[in-house]
């Protein structure tokens, strides 16, 4: 017991070295009891940068989606506005972003203020400004995959502001750029799943059609976490007795994640608590 | 001589004394007047570079009235009503003017006539370059000029001169309704603007200027750094003159007044009232970049002045959405920033709008106008008819066609191409039936049903895709296009 101590010990000598966290902020719970106990701050941490990535080209709406549903629940426990900066080339290759989709997914679009710029220094401008603005909820950059200025030193800055202002930042980068090294909090590897077919009967139509949004989430990044860092694939799908993927579903109406039941052929139940012997051994 | 290039070829549009004196006019085109004269000295006219020298030119000439207009593309009107008597009657504001044109350089053909539309006839086809016309002279004076003093339009000058009405004599008391009938109501508006029957006039250059502060300097200032001081003046001077009134700004110009007359105008617009010095200076600051290349000379003087004011009595408390209100009120420096720097059309906020056609349910506006609550729960359960996740997350501005392969003619595809990729659909929903509104759109424009379907391929990405028009219709083969994107 006496080693755990020490570690302890060591962390809180780390952090405030660090000077990251200042103030504690609270964390947003994702949902699932699974989810939440791999993220330190059995959380998503406020007042921190995250950065999402696409798993492939195509899943590009699928991040932005699943940025949009962690901000839903951002927004419900902090007041304010939330700033989304996007290059226009993109917003005319991807399409812009639609309202009323929003708001289906449950995030209010009244909260929200677009700003389009030309190139990713601007884009990473306005974060910094608006990350120095407590009565904003949170900010959302979109970086193109040839974004050089966003490196160490720029997420580092983001970080710090987020930090002292307690203003939540989200960065979709359109690709992982292999061997980066920032400062964000976690980051996240999305991809589409297929959805579970749902029986409808609306004036869109009747019959079985795509159900709420689901996407296979990996966590290849966590500070002071235990678990993720890799980025070698998702073989076994478990990591020492620790998940860090997992397939989610989006519930719009009470704006949380769930863990659909797992299907017949996937790898075997995990949630059997923490390995605790590995969480040590890192 | 100067020449631009058309699509109907290169055609002379300016051209100094000595050709004018060898026969040639404006309008003729290039290669005529090289077959007559071929040692002619041409160059290209630069259109843009004159309308800046003439807009200039009527900035400068607010020093006679305010009431100034530029008559693109070669002259400047001025609203004289009330001014002659301080520059020693018509007749000495005609000799001041004169003198200060000639020197500058210009040769220029001045008329003081009762009415605008009169004067701008005479200034240019009256035989003499300054010319008075009291009001008693004015029909016996424009009756001689041709009818191109009139300011007409492109279409109806040729058609008056080849009935041979080729002066404005030919159409003085001529009977109304027939000239009505052939040339449109414009030639006797203009006659009778002209003749001072009809009222016309024009408004000041400027915009009226409700309060202003300005500054002048001992020496020429050029680097940024003193521009940046005297702003921290300026918007002091104006913060404590708006403090007095009890206003705030929404709008304001910093002018900064070069030695050579020429002046760099920032014009600047904020989201709230606001008579913050520091954040105003800060906002002008920004727009100062690469300001030490246009100065020139030097800035001898700057002014400030407030363009668009609000009241503005100390903070408000909010009485409405707290959450949504109070928060805006303290991000106004942030938008004005972001507005700033990329400009009000870049930072937008979104309002439903009450229409069922997808790309009609949601504009953006800018953050500059005043932020309203809604209600876009509601609005969203309406537009999708109770159905969840019936609309994308992302919608292109335009809907791009792709190739499908349908089981039945009116189903869903079975496989759709986009963008070079290929998607086989596992499953799909629909279709969604959306009607244009026929009341809005314009004669002519396509106006065809839309059946939207959700798919999901199979590798889990959902899109929306749609099809134009109904089959057996009589119309042309339906077509399928994308138009959104899901989460």
């Amino acid at each position: 017991m006496k080693h755990a101590f020490d570690i302890e010990a060591l962390r809180r000598r780390i952090a405030t070295q660090e000077r990251l966290t200042p103030v504690r902020r609270p964390a947003v719970p994702l949902g699932p009891a699974a989810l939440d106990a791999a993220l330190p701050a059995h959380g998503l941490a406020t007042g921190a940068l995250h950065e999402l990535v696409p798993a492939a080209h195509g899943d590009f709406a699928a991040g932005i989606g699943f940025g949009f549903c962690l901000l839903a629940r951002i927004a419900r426990s902090r007041a304010g506005q939330v700033l989304w900066a996007v290059p226009a080339h993109l917003e005319h290759r991807e399409g812009g972003l639609y309202p009323p989709g929003l708001a289906a997914l449950g995030f209010d679009p009244g909260r929200l203020i677009q700003v389009t710029a030309r190139k990713p220094i601007d884009i990473l401008w306005a974060l910094e400004e608006a990350l120095g603005h407590a009565p904003l909820a949170a900010v959302v950059g979109v970086l193109p995959e040839k974004a050089r200025d966003y490196d160490f030193p720029a997420s580092r800055r983001l970080a710090l502001r987020a930090a002292a202002q307690g203003v939540t930042a989200l960065i979709l980068r359109e690709r992982e750029v292999p061997g980066m090294s920032t400062a964000a909090e976690t980051r996240w590897s999305i991809a589409s799943l297929p959805s579970r077919l749902e029986g409808m009967t609306s004036r869109a139509g009747a019959g079985f059609g795509p159900g709420a949004p689901r996407w296979q989430i990996k966590l290849t990044k966590c500070r002071k976490g235990t678990s993720g860092g890799r980025s070698d694939g998702w073989s076994a799908g478990w990591h020492g007795g620790r998940p860090d993927n997992w397939d989610v579903e989006w519930d719009h109406e009470t704006l949380s994640f769930r863990l659909p039941p797992p299907l017949a052929d996937r790898a075997p139940a995990w949630a059997s608590g923490i390995d605790s012997s590995w969480a040590e051994a890192s | 001589m100067l020449v631009t290039t058309s699509d109907s070829g290169q055609r002379i549009t300016a051209l100094n004394r000595a050709a004018e004196q060898l026969g040639f006019l404006p309008g003729m085109t290039l290669a005529d007047a090289r077959a007559i004269h071929p040692a002619l000295r041409v160059d290209r006219a630069d259109l843009a570079g004159d309308h800046r020298a003439l807009m200039r030119l009527a900035f400068w000439c607010q020093c006679f009235s305010p009431f100034t207009r530029a008559d693109a593309p070669d002259g400047v009107s001025l609203d004289i009503t009330g001014c002659a008597h301080l520059f020693g009657g018509e007749a000495g504001l005609l000799d001041m003017l004169s003198r200060k044109l000639g020197g500058f350089g210009l040769t220029a053909k001045l008329a003081i006539a009762p009415t605008v539309g009169a004067a701008w006839g005479l200034a240019r086809h009256a035989a003499s370059p300054r010319l008075v016309v009291p009001r008693q002279d004015l029909r016996s004076a424009l009756a001689p000029l041709p009818v191109a003093a009139l300011c007409l339009d492109a279409a109806s000058l040729p058609a008056l001169e080849k009935l041979g009405l080729k002066r404005i004599d030919d159409l003085l008391d001529k009977p109304r309704a027939p000239l009505v009938a052939r040339f449109g109501p414009l030639v006797l508006r203009r006659l009778d603007e002209a003749l001072g029957h009809e009222e016309a006039s024009f408004g000041p250059l400027s915009p009226p200027v409700l309060h202003a502060v300005t500054c002048r300097f001992a020496e020429p200032i050029i680097t940024r750094e003193a521009i940046e001081i005297a702003i921290g003046r300026l918007t002091a001077d104006l913060a404590a003159d708006l403090e007095r009134a009890a206003r705030g700004v929404r709008r304001v110009e910093l002018r900064l007044f070069r030695v050579d007359g020429w002046f760099e105008a920032l014009p600047l617009a904020t989201s709230t009232a606001t008579r913050d010095a520091p954040h105003l200076a800060r906002l002008l600051g920004e727009r100062l970049d690469r300001i030490e290349d246009r100065a020139g000379f030097g800035f001898e003087a700057a002014s400030l002045s407030a363009l668009q004011v609000e009241n503005l009595t100390g903070r408000q408390e909010d009485l409405g959405d707290e959450a949504l209100v109070g928060a805006r009120g303290d991000i106004a420096p942030l938008l004005d920033r972001l507005v700033n720097r990329f400009g009000a059309r870049h930072v937008m906020r979104a309002e439903p709008h009450a229409s069922y056609v997808p790309e009609r349910a949601a504009r953006a506006v800018s953050v500059l106008k005043p932020a309203k609550s809604h209600d876009w729960c509601a609005h969203a359960r309406i537009v999708q008819d109770g159905a969840p996740f019936a609309r994308p997350l992302f919608l292109l501005a335009v809907p791009e066609p792709v190739t499908t392969l349908a089981g039945v003619p009116d189903g869903p595809p079975t496989r759709f191409e986009w963008r070079r990729v290929a998607h086989r659909v596992a499953s799909a929903e629909g279709p969604e039936r959306i009607a244009p509104e026929w009341w809005l759109a314009p004669v002519g424009a396509s106006r065809r049903t839309r059946d939207y379907y959700r798919v999901e391929d199979e590798a889990g990405r959902r899109f929306w895709l749609f099809r134009e028009g109904l089959y057996e219709r009589g119309e042309d083969t339906p077509r399928w296009f994308i138009h959104g994107v899901f989460a």
